[in-house]
């Protein structure tokens, strides 16, 4: 297949969509925070505070630095979150919103997730707060073994649609419900959505941040404009992430409201379990991931 | 052309004028016994000339004007001629080296010395049976003679406990002879060929009498415990004319003639004392720690691998004396030579011989000897030991065939041991630095210049190219030369070799073959400029990694079997010296050795078993094998390159090799020398394709040895504290996937194994010199104990940095594309299940990686490193030049690929990638390197100018401006948090790390070494315990041979 190719007119799209999703995410972040809060019967943060924090975060007049990789980690991490977005295309069938994805396919968005991830771990390396490294060796740890249900996964669609593009494994499940990967090869769905909770920082696969056992892992030392940054990045990394998901699995968005539901819907499946389920620990969770999510990914490649 | 009987004559003659002479002028009787030995050389050398470059005839020499069996006749040949030299020159050359001895033992030693080379020379030439028994009765009385001159008391009882022998064997030869004369009425021995003397009756008896007789004489496994307390007794320089002379060339033709008589029937019974004594006596030097005693059961080993070529004589046709003659030459001159050695070293211990560290020429013979024992090229025992093997495989001798590799690789085993005590061991407190005299010097010189005579010689008279005429190999030898330089000047000289045989080479090379002389010759001449770093002459060092290169050199153009198997095992031992160098590395370059030969002989039986008799086999002609033997064909070459790409389960030599070699010796055997390995993997690949092998595809198998390779190699790497040992382990883990890439024996799996072949060179290669520089500064590769050092150190930093992401794979860098191309390869492979192991393995490389930079460059800096420097200039050049390379090919790599991509097509039609324009396109998907660059550089720039712009007021704190757990922390020790950095990992999966395989291959090495220390215990020292194994012996030959 032949990707079209690179017009200045897709950089004020590209910020489009970045404006669109920022916002969005900002939004969404909050709202999944505050239903969390709900079901705890608390009362839960206003739905406006990501920006109050990103202001507040801005304004703070002193702010101190460990070094350059410090100063770094977060322009790679908020760097990872835009990349991500950027690299997939956002609305099915929308040139506006296809954004750089001329430049790659699905592997390039499967591994262009750790350019954040590695880069914020040096940045939060360099402050030598143990916290910051600890937390750093637990995501790592968490993420290899959260990281294969996914692979096996998107293996499995690759070869069902025999093709790496993600706007034609989008097209291929255009034309009704039925048609999306969920209900054709729900195998892979299942194990790319276990291995999807333990991406998104939610019980019971939270040890990394880990709220009230440490601190607050890599980002210990983090604060002023650097977590201003970072903050962003939370605002889109889930969502860019969730957009492969979609386009991979719930058969793509072709609007912008339908895009909104599915990406709400998507993220609603880890706050679900998130407030069920107790926390565990990284050696649990690897075991969780290779005991239960494993194996159906392995079903998904094998039976395909 | 002179008669022989004058140089019978001429021994006697001159032994019987010392005798005459007064016993005070020892001077003149010394004089004639040298003239009297060297007269005798000189005419076995100009019977050598004669046959050699006249093309003489053989010559029958009759006795008393009559033939046979009226009187003794003489039989003169090739075969005879070059004995006698051999005979008469180790006589000459152990008399000068004796001059001392002899003058203090006086003119009666001399006249045994002088007699004992006639007798063998007479036992040698002669016809006649009962001759042959007289010379053996001679050189039985003047060894006895010679050994009890000896003042040792040992020896006076190791002279005795042979005589005992001795008289056992004379008895049964003489039986032998009256019931063989009896028999067919004459003593000659082609006129008992004639008779048909085992026919008749009684004959099968007389034969089987005079042969035990003569074998009993190679002092073969178990009836040997007598000969070995005759070696580690005896005057060194006599042990060296018992090895070569006596027991390698006199007996052993003995035994060659007395075979005329028993025919056919009687071969397999030769072959089979011989393996078993080659065999045994080789494991039974294993454990052994003295020098004359380990070089004794290594006599015993040699002649027995001797007697197995005289057995096979019925399959070796013209190629016999080939073979025999060069594994006999080169036994001899190499154990001669290190008898002479031995006694120079003050002590018996193996590590006493360290003091040869200082003496470069002598440790120059010594290593060629050990060379020549094992078989090495370019020495005879090398080409011998390649047409051996392929007679054995033509004949379908596969037992034969394996016990002798196996006993070949235990003999190599307990040599390169030693010679690493000798590199790296201490001698013990006060010994005293030998000073042997100038002449007993040029001796052991003598030896070592006929050693790399003969391997000239052999290498004219073998039907392959000789392997002295190559010129990447005397380019590498040449060093040896230039020793004496400053290392700067040779260092510049290697870089322009390189530099300059691959200008000539390329325009020859086909695209797969650019890559790999790419990264072996302008890679290695770009690691090299680290090398510069280096101060004073690096003896050694330029030899080794030249000798290593030459070969890898010679490896890619190879074209018929030979030539890469020669080129295999020259690049085996050169990176053996170049490993051996590191300060520790002594046990890890023996071990990889081990596997290395191991792998190599693998190689050999399988290239033996395709050529399948025929002389010249073309590398390329393994497609055209067939079943039922292709598949073995290929199991055994692919377990061989296996064992250099450090394959899962043969894998155990890499860590300790690659991080104890030194700074710029690590990159070179890790980016370059395993790309070896994944060439002949490649090429065995593109020759034999799948092949079945009791119903399972070896393909498959090795999609399973990939993928586990990579899983372990990654997961190990992710557990280590050192630095080096990371990198190695992690290398490990790639080359799995380029193993796995290779075995998908799909297009794009062969261009992922390319992509991973340069990818791994660049980035492998720049992380060993940012490690090995920081290890420099800091004296330690433990992680732990450094932390902190981004600031110190920025540009190591930045290697490093740039290195982990390209190994990881994570775009924008190099490494992604290999990802990339994995993907888009895997979607056409039937087998999917190893796909699962090969994905959890991509992610524990992230473990590592950050690992790596987090706890060096990281965290806190400790007291001791606040001082440090930046790494070294000539260190850091070659990395930053490897930045610059991954840069470019990160953004470009169809400048490597695109041609090799095409040339791919003729082996796996289709499925290539289009690299039109700026995107790679594959059948499946598209990547466009440069636009990606351009994409996250800027996202990564405006994201970065942001922050510079709103936080351009951060003030620099300094280290320990943190507060944790209710206080600020001061000592870097307890908060660098470094220290087994991955504890919950290794809960979850800790049980995956477990050393089976180690324990594997060390229950196997303690089992050989205690089975053979059990056995030794049959040696009592007693003599009448030797009787009764030599009757034992006696009996268990005559079952074998006649009884059964």
């Amino acid at each position: 297949m032949t990707p079209s190719s690179f017009e200045w007119i897709q950089i004020p799209y590209a910020l489009l969509t970045l404006f669109i999703v920022v916002n969005f995410g900002m939004l969404l972040t909050a709202l999944m925070q505050k239903i969390g809060a709900r079901v705890g019967r608390r009362h839960g943060i206003p739905i406006w505070q990501n920006y109050a924090d990103l202001i507040k975060n801005y304004a703070l007049r002193t702010s101190i630095t460990h070094g350059v990789m410090f100063y770094l980690g977060p322009v790679f991490r908020l760097s990872g979150g835009v990349g991500l977005l950027l690299f997939v295309p956002t609305i099915y069938g929308s040139v506006m919103f296809a954004n750089f994805s001329f430049a790659g396919d699905l592997i390039l968005a499967l591994y262009f997730v750790f350019f954040g991830t590695l880069g914020m771990a040096l940045g939060a390396g360099e402050s030598g707060h143990p916290y910051s490294a600890i937390g750093i060796t637990r995501g790592l740890s968490q993420v290899t073994a959260a990281e294969l249900p996914f692979a096996l996964a998107v293996f499995a669609i690759a070869l069902q649609y025999q093709t790496l593009s993600i706007t034609e494994i989008v097209a291929a499940q255009q034309g009704g419900v039925s048609n999306w990967t969920l209900f054709t090869n729900p195998l892979a769905v299942t194990a790319a959505m276990l291995g999807f909770l333990g991406s998104m920082m939610r019980p019971p696969f939270d040890v990394v941040l880990a709220p009230q056992e440490i601190p607050i892992g890599p980002p210990t030392e983090y604060h002023s404009s650097y977590l201003a940054l970072m903050q962003t990045n939370r605002a889109i990394f889930p969502i860019a992430k969730i957009v492969v998901y979609m386009n991979l699995f719930f058969g793509g968005a072709a609007s912008w409201p339908v895009f909104f539901f599915k990406v709400f819907c998507i993220y609603m499946v880890s706050v679900f379990v998130g407030v069920v389920f107790p926390r565990f620990r990284v050696e649990q969770s690897i075991r969780w991931f290779l005991v239960w999510a494993v194996p159906i990914g392995v079903a998904a490649i094998l039976l395909v | 052309m002179v008669n022989a009987l004058i140089l019978i004559a001429l021994g006697l003659g001159a032994a019987f004028l010392i005798g005459l002479l007064p016993s005070r002028w020892r001077g003149l009787a010394y004089a004639i016994t040298l003239a009297a030995l060297a007269a005798m050389a000189a005419i076995a050398g100009g019977w050598v000339w004669y046959f050699a470059m006249e093309g003489g005839q053989a010559l029958e020499i009759h006795t008393a004007g009559t033939p046979p069996p009226f009187a003794v006749a003489l039989h003169l040949g090739m075969a005879e001629a070059v004995l006698t030299l051999l005979v008469t020159v180790t006589s000459l050359l152990s008399a000068i080296y004796l001059k001392d001895t002899l003058h203090r033992l006086g003119r009666r030693a001399m006249a045994v010395l002088l007699i004992l080379t006639m007798s063998l020379a007479g036992i040698i030439l002669t016809r006649d049976l009962f001759n042959l028994y007289v010379f053996i009765e001679l050189m039985v009385i003047a060894t006895a003679g010679l050994v009890l001159l000896s003042a040792s008391r040992f020896a006076l009882g190791a002279g005795f406990k042979y005589l005992i022998i001795s008289q056992l064997v004379s008895i049964l030869m003489l039986i032998g002879l009256i019931f063989a004369y009896h028999a067919t009425g004459t003593l000659n021995i082609d006129g008992m060929a004639d008779a048909a003397l085992i026919t008749r009756q009684g004959g099968m008896l007389a034969f089987f009498l005079l042969f035990i007789a003569m074998l009993a004489e190679l002092k073969p496994f178990p009836a040997n415990g007598w000969a070995l307390d005759l070696y580690e007794s005896a005057h060194p320089a006599f042990s060296a004319i018992l090895s070569s002379a006596i027991a390698g060339a006199a007996a052993l033709y003995a035994v060659d003639k007395l075979l005329l008589i028993g025919g056919t029937e009687w071969l397999p019974v030769a072959t089979a004392v011989g393996l078993t004594s080659f065999v045994a006596a080789n494991l039974l030097a294993l454990p052994q720690d003295k020098d004359r005693r380990l070089l004794g059961y290594s006599s015993i080993g040699q002649v027995g691998l001797i007697l197995v070529v005289i057995g096979q004589q019925d399959i070796l046709g013209d190629d016999y004396l080939f073979i025999a003659g060069g594994i006999l030459l080169s036994h001899a001159v190499a154990k001669a030579g290190l008898f002479w050695l031995s006694g120079f070293i003050p002590e018996q211990g193996l590590s006493a011989w360290s003091v040869l560290r200082q003496r470069p020429l002598l440790l120059f013979g010594f290593v060629t000897f050990i060379a020549m024992l094992t078989g090495l090229p370019p020495f005879p025992g090398f080409y011998a030991k390649w047409e051996l093997m392929g007679a054995l495989a033509d004949a379908d001798r596969i037992g034969v065939m394996i016990l002798l590799l196996f006993a070949a690789l235990v003999e190599a085993a307990y040599l390169f041991r030693w010679f690493g005590y000798v590199i790296k061991r201490e001698p013990n407190e006060g010994i005293a630095q030998p000073r042997p005299p100038l002449r007993k010097c040029l001796v052991v010189h003598s030896a070592t210049a006929i050693g790399w005579g003969l391997a000239w010689v052999w290498g004219e008279l073998s039907v392959h190219a000789n392997l002295l005429h190559a010129l990447p190999l005397l380019f590498a030898l040449g060093f040896l030369l230039i020793e004496g330089l400053p290392a700067w000047l040779k260092n510049s000289v290697a870089i322009a070799g390189l530099l300059a045989w691959f200008w000539l080479s390329y325009p020859g090379y086909d695209p797969m073959q650019l890559i790999f002389g790419a990264v072996i010759l302008v890679g290695g001449a770009l690691i090299l400029l680290a090398s510069y770093h280096a101060h004073g002459k690096r003896i050694g060092f330029y030899p080794s990694a030249m000798l290593m290169y030459a070969g890898l050199a010679m490896l890619i153009v190879a074209e018929t079997s030979f030539q890469f198997f020669a080129a295999w095992e020259l690049l085996t031992i050169g990176s053996y010296f170049l490993i051996l160098r590191g300060k520790h590395s002594e046990p890890h370059a023996l071990s990889y050795l081990v596997f290395s030969l191991g792998g190599a002989f693998l190689i050999l039986a399988g290239f033996s078993l395709a050529a399948q008799g025929a002389d010249i086999f073309l590398v390329s002609a393994l497609s055209e094998l067939s079943e039922p033997l292709a598949p073995w064909i290929f199991a055994l070459l692919a377990i061989g390159f296996m064992t250099k790409t450090a394959a899962i389960g043969l894998h155990i030599w890499l860590p300790g090799a690659h991080a104890e070699a030194e700074t710029d010796v690590s990159p070179m055997v890790s980016g370059i020398l395993l790309k070896a390995g994944v060439f002949g993997l490649i090429t065995l690949a593109l020759t034999m394709g799948k092949q079945q092998l009791f119903g399972i595809e070896l393909t498959h198998v090795m999609l399973w040895i990939g993928a586990l390779s990579a899983l372990i190699g990654n997961l190990l790497a992710a557990f280590q504290e050192d630095a080096k040992r990371l990198l190695a382990y992690s290398s490990i883990g790639q080359m799995g996937y380029a193993l796995f890439g290779i075995a998908m024996m799909n297009h794009l799996g062969l261009l992922m194994a390319l992509m991973f072949v340069i990818n791994h060179y660049i980035y492998k290669s720049m992380l060993f010199l940012s490690v090995g520089g920081i290890a420099k500064r800091t004296g330690t590769r433990d992680m732990y104990r450094m932390g902190g050092l981004i600031t110190l150190m920025p540009l190591s930093f930045i290697a490093v940095l740039i290195g982990i992401i390209a190994v990881s794979g994570v775009p924008p860098l190099s490494g992604f594309g290999g990802r990339w191309i994995t993907y888009n390869a895997i979607i056409d492979i039937e087998t999917r299940l190893p796909l699962v192991i090969l994905f959890l393995a991509g992610p524990i490389a992230f473990l590592y990686l950050f690992r790596l930079i987090h706890t060096i460059f990281l965290g806190q800096l400790k007291d001791e490193h606040r001082k440090l420097k930046e790494a070294p200039f000539w260190i850091l050049l070659p990395q930053m030049i490897f930045v610059v390379c991954l840069m470019i090919f990160a953004l470009v790599p169809g400048l490597a690929l695109r041609h090799v991509d095409n040339y791919i097509n003729q082996f796996y039609p289709g499925g290539g990638l289009d690299w039109a324009g700026l995107t790679i396109t594959s059948q499946y998907g598209y990547w466009a390197p440069i636009p990606i660059m351009v994409v996250v550089g800027a996202i990564f720039a405006t994201l970065f100018l942001w922050l510079v712009f709103v936080n351009r007021k951060a003030q620099k704190v300094k280290q320990f401006n943190i507060v944790f757990a209710a206080e600020r922390p001061h000592r870097p020790e307890t908060t660098h948090f470094a220290w087994n950095f991955f504890a919950p990992y290794r809960k979850a999966l800790g049980f995956l790390t477990e050393p089976y395989v180690t324990r594997f291959w060390e229950t196997i090495s303690e089992a050989l070494h205690s089975g053979a220390d059990l056995t030794r215990r049959i040696y009592t020292g007693n003599g009448q315990t030797y009787a009764i194994h030599l009757l034992a012996f006696v009996v268990a030959v005559y079952l074998l041979g006649v009884g059964l």
